[in-house]
């Protein structure tokens, strides 16, 4: 299918089918080798997004209409779908393989439609999962002005579904276009990383922008709203495919049925059409050099250099923080998300969607299960995202340097590691949730926070390390970001034992809970500083 | 300083390395020579540790490279055929990362960096990434990265590849003052002018196996050449470049 519409877009078919030959194979051979893990991502990422697509579908339970119902479907799908794609677009503003094809006679509408083909391909299975349920749902809709082709929901619902992933891709191919157009390389390349860090964040800020009870009072204003956006126009098919012809909001959805179809259409027609003919100008630019920095020459020393006394540990620790702050894509994949969930859980509790108890609630000194989960559980989702990011790099055949140290301690190297995610991420972080238990329980706050802390340090110091014993030094292949899961599922429930032996302690008796709370610090302080003087034995 | 003794390297049924000998002294510099996928870089990356061989033994700077590979690591400066660098650090910082994985003192790190950033002109360069370098300045990256921890042992594989006149001349002389200092270089090329004017003694390989191991006047004398070009064809049998000349001029002019 994607072979007809790309041929049917001006795409030479011999060089499509061989370029698409080609990245497939590529792909398969960096894929060779790596543990079972890896390759389980998109698998995950499908898996987590079915999973936020019951909870959104269950919705259709409270009596909702069709029109919001298909809104709330599509959007989350739309978003879902155009934060995925987000990496996949880095890879279009600056395809690693081009400057080997570069001097080919391969035209630039095929090379781009290439690129467009890999990032639909991708899309699919996603959006598939993120609807499926969704659509199934959709039989259990309710209103008088429906008709008996709610019973085919999903055969109605998944087309549209599928039809607004693709337009979001669309636009999002279109928007990379012209800012090529307006931007240089570099600049590009940061606003691309830029995206790929703070969009994630910012994504629960809508929870926060969509005021409820404005929501209750205004149905009608706010239908009217969101006709004009993309989200109003793919639902107007559904509710004009399943609602009675007779009926208040019938011509309504005919325009947006008209306008999604005819946007689709046009979008497809004229900007991508306008982009695939002038990529390979901007690709062109990719071959040039820029950045002329003069600068005097002074090398600083940090205070930090006498605190390691092992040189490798330094060495990596210096090279590890410095692609932590320089590689978006690492610093995306350990923090973008987590920052964007406690983001997300903090409007909950000042709107007061959850009750603020839940994690001031404490049952003694020491002891407010939902506070340690909170910390421990953002705490492990950025170490540990980090720690797993931190494996690969753009840059991993370098790893040769590290490869040729004389010491050849690898152990050593990867504590270099773990010391940045100590100092860069831990420290702080725990500083912020020191601060913020004072303030619920002033200086005492400290024993909320100390035995997440000892976990949390524990789980960066016991952490699996990679293959190579080193950092950076495996290649990254697309779409991997999920899969330090299960290595994050056995801490979780370690986590989640800590507090539960905790809380068994305080049920038999006050003393008992002392007893084990101080066994619990005592015993976590000895493990650590067991596994801290390991590499240097 | 350098000993290789039967070393043999197999990727299945292909062998690389075919059981080849040598020994290079303290301060003696030798030419590497061969003709593509000889043998040359495979040789160097077992050199230093980078390939385990199939059979054989190394011994470099006294250290056995199979039990004492940190130690042989420790003596050695090494330029890769390739210049894979970690993009995202500037000059200075690849420099420390260096200095820091061989235990060199931060103060000395940071002298050596700033005197060779101006030896080797890249002041301005010090503090951009790698990234943004032309291919020229990756090369003299490695080179000083190389040559920061005063090895005992150079093993440089084509290390002017892309590099200017100026540099090139300043680093052969460079180097023969290295070998007069009593460094041990092995320089893996197949520019022969280079090696003909730099090394007193080549090594040829060609095929996997050593075919030449002798100074360049007996080489001479052995082929009854003259220029190092026609001994090499000689000595790698690289016969009937005339009819190979002729066939290639006609499948390049044939009809497309």
């Amino acid at each position: 299918m994607f072979e007809k519409f790309a041929i049917r877009f001006g795409a030479d078919p011999v060089h499509y089918k061989l370029l698409m030959d080609n990245e497939k194979v590529l792909v398969e051979r960096a894929n060779e080798g790596k543990q079972g893990l890896a390759k389980l991502s998109l698998t995950l990422y499908c898996a987590f997004s079915f999973l936020i697509s019951i909870f959104s579908a269950l919705i259709v339970f409270i009596g909702i209409d069709v029109f919001i119902y298909t809104i709330i479907g599509v959007s989350m799908s739309m978003g879902i779908v155009a934060m995925w794609g987000l990496p996949y677009f880095d890879n279009l503003l600056s395809p690693m393989y081009y400057q080997v094809i570069a001097h080919t006679p391969i035209s630039s509408r095929t090379y781009f439609m290439v690129k467009l083909t890999q990032i639909l391909k991708s899309s699919v299975i996603l959006l598939f999962c993120l609807n499926i349920f969704p659509s199934m749902c959709g039989i259990f809709l309710e209103g008088d002005d429906l008709t008996s082709l709610r019973y085919i929901f999903p055969i109605v619902y998944l087309p549209v579904a599928f039809l607004s992933g693709f337009f979001t891709i669309g636009v999002m191919a279109m928007f990379t276009g012209y800012l090529t157009k307006l931007y240089s390389i570099k600049k590009l390349q940061k606003i691309a990383n830029f995206a790929q860090f703070v969009l994630p964040i910012l994504f629960p800020f809508s929870f926060y922008l969509i005021p409820i009870e404005f929501f209750k009072e205004n149905y009608n204003f706010i239908v009217r709203f969101l006709s004009y956006l993309p989200i109003g126009w793919f639902a107007g098919i559904v509710s004009l495919a399943i609602r009675n012809i007779n009926r208040l909001g019938f011509q309504r959805d005919l325009l947006l049925t008209g306008i999604a179809l005819g946007s689709t259409l046009l979008l497809i027609l004229i900007p991508l059409r306008s982009i695939a003919k002038t990529y390979s100008g901007y690709l062109a630019f990719l071959l040039e050099n820029v950045n002329i920095n003069k600068k005097k020459l002074r090398i600083r020393r940090t205070l930090l250099s006498s605190f390691f006394k092992n040189r490798e540990t330094y060495a990596s620790f210096c090279l590890c923080a410095l692609y932590m702050r320089r590689d978006k894509k690492i610093l995306s994949q350990a923090v973008a998300s987590s920052f964007g969930m406690l983001i997300m859980f903090t409007i909950f509790f000042i709107r007061k969607i959850y009750p603020i108890e839940i994690i001031t609630y404490k049952y003694a000194l020491g002891l407010s299960p939902g506070f340690m989960a909170f910390y421990g559980f953002f705490g492990m989702t950025i170490l540990l995202g980090f720690l797993h990011a931190v494996r690969y790099s753009q840059h991993w055949k370098a790893n040769w340097i590290l490869s040729l140290s004389p010491s050849g301690n690898k152990a050593a190297m990867w504590r270099g590691t773990e010391f940045t995610t100590l100092f860069y991420l831990l420290i702080p972080l725990s500083l912020i949730a020191f601060l913020v238990s004072t303030y619920f329980w002033g200086i005492y706050g400290i024993f909320y926070v100390l035995p997440g802390f000892l976990l949390l340090n524990i789980s960066v110091f016991t952490y699996p390390e990679p293959k190579s014993g080193l950092p950076l030094s495996e290649e990254i292949v697309e779409g991997e970001i999920g899969s330090g899961c299960v290595t994050m599922i056995l801490y979780s429930i370690a986590l989640a034992l800590l507090i539960g032996i905790l809380f068994l302690a305080r049920f038999i008796h006050v003393w008992v809970y002392v007893g084990v709370y101080s066994i619990i610090v005592v015993g976590g302080i000895i493990v650590l500083f067991r596994y801290k003087k390991k590499p240097n034995d | 300083m350098i000993e290789v003794l039967n070393l043999t390297k197999e990727y299945g049924q292909k062998i690389a390395v075919d059981n080849i000998s040598f020994t290079i002294g303290k301060g003696e510099m030798v030419g590497y020579l061969g003709p593509n996928g000889a043998g040359k870089s495979t040789t160097l990356k077992m050199l230093v540790g980078l390939l385990e061989p199939t059979s054989g033994d190394i011994t470099v700077a006294g250290f056995n490279a199979k039990t004492q590979q940190l130690k042989v690591k420790q003596s050695i400066g090494y330029i890769p055929e390739e210049a894979q660098l970690y993009e995202h650090l500037t000059l200075v910082e690849h420099l420390q990362l260096i200095g820091r994985l061989y235990h060199l003192e931060e103060q000395l790190i940071t002298r050596k960096i700033t005197d060779f950033t101006k030896l080797f002109e890249m002041e301005e360069q010090a503090y951009q990434r790698v990234s943004s370098f032309s291919q020229g300045m990756r090369q003299k990256c490695l080179i000083m990265g190389a040559l920061l921890h005063n090895p005992d042992v150079l093993l440089f594989d084509e290390p002017f590849t892309n590099l200017d006149v100026t540099t090139v001349t300043f680093l052969k002389e460079l180097l023969r003052r290295l070998a007069e200092l009593g460094k041990t270089i092995l320089y893996c090329t197949h520019i022969l002018e280079v090696a003909e004017r730099l090394c007193p003694r080549i090594l040829i390989i060609n095929e996997g196996k050593l075919i030449a191991d002798a100074p360049v006047e007996e080489l001479r004398k052995q082929t009854n050449q003259n220029a190092l070009n026609e001994i090499f064809v000689q000595l790698t049998e690289t016969t009937g470049i005339d009819d190979k000349t002729g066939e290639a001029v006609r499948i390049v002019t044939e009809a497309t």
